[in-house]
């Protein structure tokens, strides 16, 4: 009887010890399958380069034709461009939809800089502005502040465009130094690529994209397109020549332009700034 | 001059529907899900026959499909919904462009997630016992109890 007792209990315990191992048994399956968490790429070291450009197009590097008849040559267009921030959103930001740019993954230049958009011909590249270190993904926002310059030809100014403009045989050299500061947030690059995809180890180019055609207008395009009937054409400003030479700042264009084109003047500035083809939010100048 | 995109339709089911005979003639359909775009101007001017560009989310740097905008400025494309996620679609016409996304099987995917995160729910739970196996080993341990008491309970021979 005695002997039968403690068999029996040596088969409970050792059921016991059994059942209680089970578990861990079925338990080992789902562990090995569980997902892992991956430390970011970029906190591995796996970086890539986005490499900033700004870019004037074809109308400051070759010239064109506003909608009033001048030809316009620029020698210089400086742009001081600050806080270039380019990110990740998710959703996408749309400037147009008017929505908030809700970014996953930002990097920030160091440091304002300037830039001259008339350097270089034609066939080159846009001008580099900044390289910046940065995780790999689609970059699909950009934004900068223009500031006035520090230093520099163009102190003073966030925009300083110097150049000739000539027509019916007369030719008058020209300086606008504009001192607004404006603040432009973008989505996506629009254009013949698709810039801002980088990969680790790569590099990938974002674009700041400047239309001054928005400004005096296109020659080439009909009266009443839209790229026209907004802009302010150059007669307006060759009106402001003194000794045949226009030499003029904002404060210049307020006090001696009418008001209507100045009103114009002012409300084409937030419209300069593009990704490529894309347009953009401006968040300074229109909020004043 | 902006543009503006307007989404006029992006639904529908895929599945096939049962053949129409008719005359010895199989007529089948399905119905897929559609995304149809129509694009302007601020000014309501359409963009007529404006270059169009669709990017698929495994792959945005080309183009899953390209083609042109209608007189009316219209265009529509059937996106793969092998391909979940967020589909871009670009949309360009002398100097002036638009880049919008659009959500393709974003409820398959949230759905997706969700199960994923339902077996990663259920993945833990499962590190502890089972009903069945916590009774078993409930009553083994009672009786290896009541076991282990008789065993020290028993007399001397």
């Amino acid at each position: 009887m005695q002997r039968n007792t403690f068999k029996l209990a040596a088969v409970g315990v050792l059921g016991s010890v059994t059942l209680v191992m089970l578990p861990g048994c079925g338990s080992s399956s789902p562990t090995a399958t569980a997902p892992e968490t991956a430390a970011p790429a970029s906190a591995n070291g796996k970086t890539g380069t986005l490499l900033i450009r700004a870019n004037g197009e074809d109308f400051v590097r070759e010239g064109f034709t506003t909608k009033d008849g001048w030809e316009i040559s620029f020698d210089h267009v400086y742009v001081s461009l600050a806080d270039i921030t380019a990110a990740q959103t998710d959703p996408p930001f749309e400037p147009e939809a008017g929505g908030k740019l809700e970014a996953q993954t930002e990097v920030k230049a160091v440091g304002p800089e300037v830039i001259d958009l008339a350097e270089g011909d034609a066939a080159a590249d846009p001008i580099a502005v900044t390289a910046i270190e940065a995780p790999p993904g689609h970059f699909n926002a950009l934004a900068w502040r223009m500031v006035p310059a520090e230093s520099g030809p163009s102190v003073g100014s966030s925009i300083w465009m110097q150049g000739t403009a000539t027509k019916d045989g007369s030719t008058i050299p020209f300086t606008i130094k504009v001192n607004e500061e404006l603040a432009f947030t973008c989505g996506d690059f629009v254009g013949d690529e698709r810039k801002g995809i980088l990969a680790a180890g790569d590099q990938a180019d974002l674009e700041a994209t400047f239309h001054f055609d928005h400004l005096f207008g296109d020659g080439s395009a009909p009266a009443d397109d839209g790229i026209n009937t907004g802009a302010l054409g150059f007669d307006p400003i060759a009106g402001l020549a003194q000794n045949n030479v226009v030499d003029v700042d904002s404060a210049a264009l307020q006090a001696r332009l009418s008001e209507t084109d100045y009103t114009t003047f002012l409300a084409i500035l937030p419209s300069l700034g593009h990704v490529g083809e894309g347009h953009c939010q401006e968040m300074n100048l229109t909020a004043l | 001059m902006k543009q503006h995109l307007i989404w006029l339709l992006a639904l529908g089911l895929g599945g096939w529907g049962l053949p129409v005979l008719a005359h010895g003639l199989t007529v089948e359909y399905r119905q897929v899900s559609r995304v149809e775009i129509e694009a302007r101007f601020e000014t309501g001017e359409p963009m007529a026959n404006a270059q169009v560009l669709v990017y698929a989310p495994n792959n945005p740097t080309v183009a899953w499909q390209n083609g042109n905008t209608d007189d009316q400025g219209r265009f529509s494309f059937t996106p793969d919904t092998a391909q979940p996620g967020n589909w871009e679609v670009m949309v360009r016409q002398a100097g002036h462009g638009d880049l919008t996304t659009i959500p393709v099987g974003a409820s398959a995917a949230a759905d997706s997630a969700d199960v994923e995160v339902a077996a990663n729910s259920l993945i833990s739970p499962s590190t502890g016992l089972s009903p069945i196996q916590r009774g078993l080993t409930i009553g083994s341990v009672i009786w290896g109890c009541i076991g282990t008491a008789l065993f020290f309970a028993r007399g001397k021979r």
